[in-house]
């Protein structure tokens, strides 16, 4: 474990002495921000009307869950910016042949480099709990709900950080990696909507609720009500676990191929 | 030290490497000789276990690069054609990094570092960016990174490209001075540079090997040697008496602006003073003859079938 730990130490260094992660942390919080004062401003205003019995209120929960909600899909944008470096920049640099001719194993190679982006992305998660700071401050939401939310966020965020370092492994251009990204997020988020048009079976699987299955936004959104599913933390895992799989069997193949 | 039988290395259809085979002496310091994209690179990551070999195996300290590249990789330290540097790192965190994954333990991490900035003459600017760095700096902190773990085995990819006369001089003294501690394979195209660091060279061409010499063997090619006169009037009857000298293979008369004969001989102490005779009793007027060194640059180029320079 000492070489990711070698590894991990100097991707953190290198994402704040460059400007990718000021650039992404102040992007997606302001982009955040924006939006989580979209909602309590709707908030208001459907609780004022609602003094005037004119609509239905909406609850600071509600107000939550729409937030993360949005979070989720914000971080498929965000994600790209912070992976796509993590394996294209050591092979347009050649300091790839550095990492493969140290003793380290491919293992923690690929450890590491997860490791040090999934920490990044914890850490911008960190930061957005100054929504939860505001909503305690002049609201009264239900802290276990944004508890299991954040579990949620934290797990989705494993499999795209996952999926991004694979992408990564197998370009030597990080625009392409972050464009290819970007897509598989897109996707995969868009499967949800995919699987339930369709209705019909074909042969005995039913591709609607499968396309579903394999989207993460039905996962996430049972977490964002509060509800903790052990087959959604079994399906964020499993996925993190075959990227990071994958991405193991890229770096390797380096080595005979 | 390092044992090579019978490396090929194939790119699709294109053989980099030939069936190589070779070995290395510990303390020796072997010069890779070859044009480029004559397969020094390819055989060097095939050293180092950054790509396994099409056929074939090779060895370092007694462990093979494919089944044991773990243990192999602990004992060497590989500076690739382009040094492998982080720009975005300072030159001091940079080797913090380098020793860390090379597992140097904290106490002598230190000690470690301060030998290799002073070897290799980054004091200065070991607070700096590397980034920032000139060409010839990069290098030199690509070779610390090499040194950083004393390793018994050095793979040098072309260390002096991209360095001014006065730091390539200062990186063959700093190689020289590796010597008998360390074992050191290194690559060039610059043929001075080999005669001046190496104990041996290989001279590689098109994936194959051409030949294998120690460095203060070259020049003496089997027991032929050649003999330079230069004389005022040169005429086809001192030809034909030096063609008569027992001993002498061969002899060319050259002419530009002044008379040149070469003769081929077997090496023969006494040749020179028949040959000196002959040219005299042919009232040919001897202005000079010497012994023709057939220099390193002759020899490469003979050997990879290039055009010969112009003998003397």
């Amino acid at each position: 474990m000492r070489g990711a730990i070698a590894i991990v130490k100097r991707e953190i260094r290198s994402y704040f002495c460059s400007p990718i992660a000021y650039v992404v942390l102040g992007v997606f919080l302001f982009v955040m921000g924006v939006i989580f004062a979209k909602f309590v401003d709707l908030y208001q205003r459907f609780n004022s009307a609602q003094q005037f019995g004119q609509a239905q209120g909406i609850t600071i929960d509600k107000v939550a869950t729409y937030l993360y909600q949005n979070m989720a899909f914000i971080l498929c944008f965000v994600t790209p910016f912070l992976t796509m470096r993590l394996f294209s920049e050591e092979k347009r640099q050649h300091t790839l042949e550095l990492l493969f001719t140290a003793p380290v194993r491919e293992l923690e190679i690929v450890m590491g480099k997860f490791l040090s982006a999934y920490f990044l992305m914890l850490l911008m998660l960190a930061l957005s709990a100054i929504y939860v700071f505001f909503m305690v401050l002049w609201g009264n939401p239900e802290l276990k709900i944004i508890g299991a939310t954040y579990l949620g966020l934290a797990l989705a965020l494993a499999c795209y950080v996952s999926l991004g370092g694979l992408i990564s492994a197998m370009t030597s251009s990080q625009a392409i990696a972050a464009v290819w990204t970007f897509i598989a997020l897109l996707f995969l988020w868009l499967l949800q909507s995919l699987g339930q048009g369709i209705t019909a079976a074909w042969g005995p699987i039913q591709w609607g609720p499968t396309l579903v299955y394999i989207s993460p936004l039905g996962h996430f959104n049972s977490f964002s009500e509060g509800l903790i599913h052990v087959k959604d933390v079994v399906y964020f895992l499993s996925f993190t676990i075959f990227c990071l799989f994958l991405t193991h069997r890229v770096v390797e193949s380096n080595r005979w191929r | 030290m390092i044992e090579v039988k019978e490396l090929t290395k194939k790119y699709g259809d294109r053989i980099a490497v030939d069936n190589i085979s070779f070995s290395v002496k510990r303390g020796e310091i072997l010069g890779f000789l070859g044009q480029n994209g004559a397969g020094k690179t390819t055989t060097m990551k095939m050293l180092t276990c950054f790509m396994p070999a099409t056929i074939g195996t090779a060895s370092i300290a007694g462990f093979d690069v494919f089944e044991n590249s773990y243990e192999v990789k602990k004992r060497i330290g590989y500076l690739p054609e382009t040094p492998p540097l982080y720009p975005e790192l300072l030159v001091s965190e940079y080797l913090n990094f380098v020793a860390d994954l090379r597992a140097i333990p904290r106490r002598e991490k230190k000690k470690r570092m301060d030998i290799v900035l002073d070897r290799c003459q980054l004091g200065d600017v070991k607070n700096r960016l590397i980034g920032n760095l000139s060409k010839g700096y990069r290098q030199r902190v690509g070779l610390a990174q090499a040194l950083i773990h004393d390793p018994e085995v050095l793979i040098l990819d072309e260390p002096t490209v991209g360095l001014d006369p006065k730091q390539q001089s200062e990186a063959r003294s700093l190689i020289r001075s590796l010597r008998s501690e360390r074992t050191v394979i290194y690559s060039t195209h610059i043929l001075s540079e080999v005669a001046a660091t190496c104990d041996r060279i290989i001279i590689i061409d098109r994936g194959k090997i051409v030949a294998q010499e120690a460095i203060n063997s070259l020049g003496a090619t089997g027991t032929m040697t050649k003999t330079e006169v230069i004389v005022q009037r040169s005429s086809e009857n001192v030809a034909q008496c030096l063609r008569s000298i027992s001993g002498v293979k061969n002899v060319q008369c050259l002419s530009n602006g002044k008379e040149r004969i070469i003769v081929e001989s077997e090496a023969q102490e006494d040749i020179m003073a028949e040959i000196a005779k002959v040219v005299v009793n042919n009232n040919a007027g001897l202005i000079r003859m010497a012994p023709v060194q057939l220099a390193l640059e002759d020899y490469y180029l003979d050997l990879i079938g290039g055009k010969r320079g112009v003998v003397i």
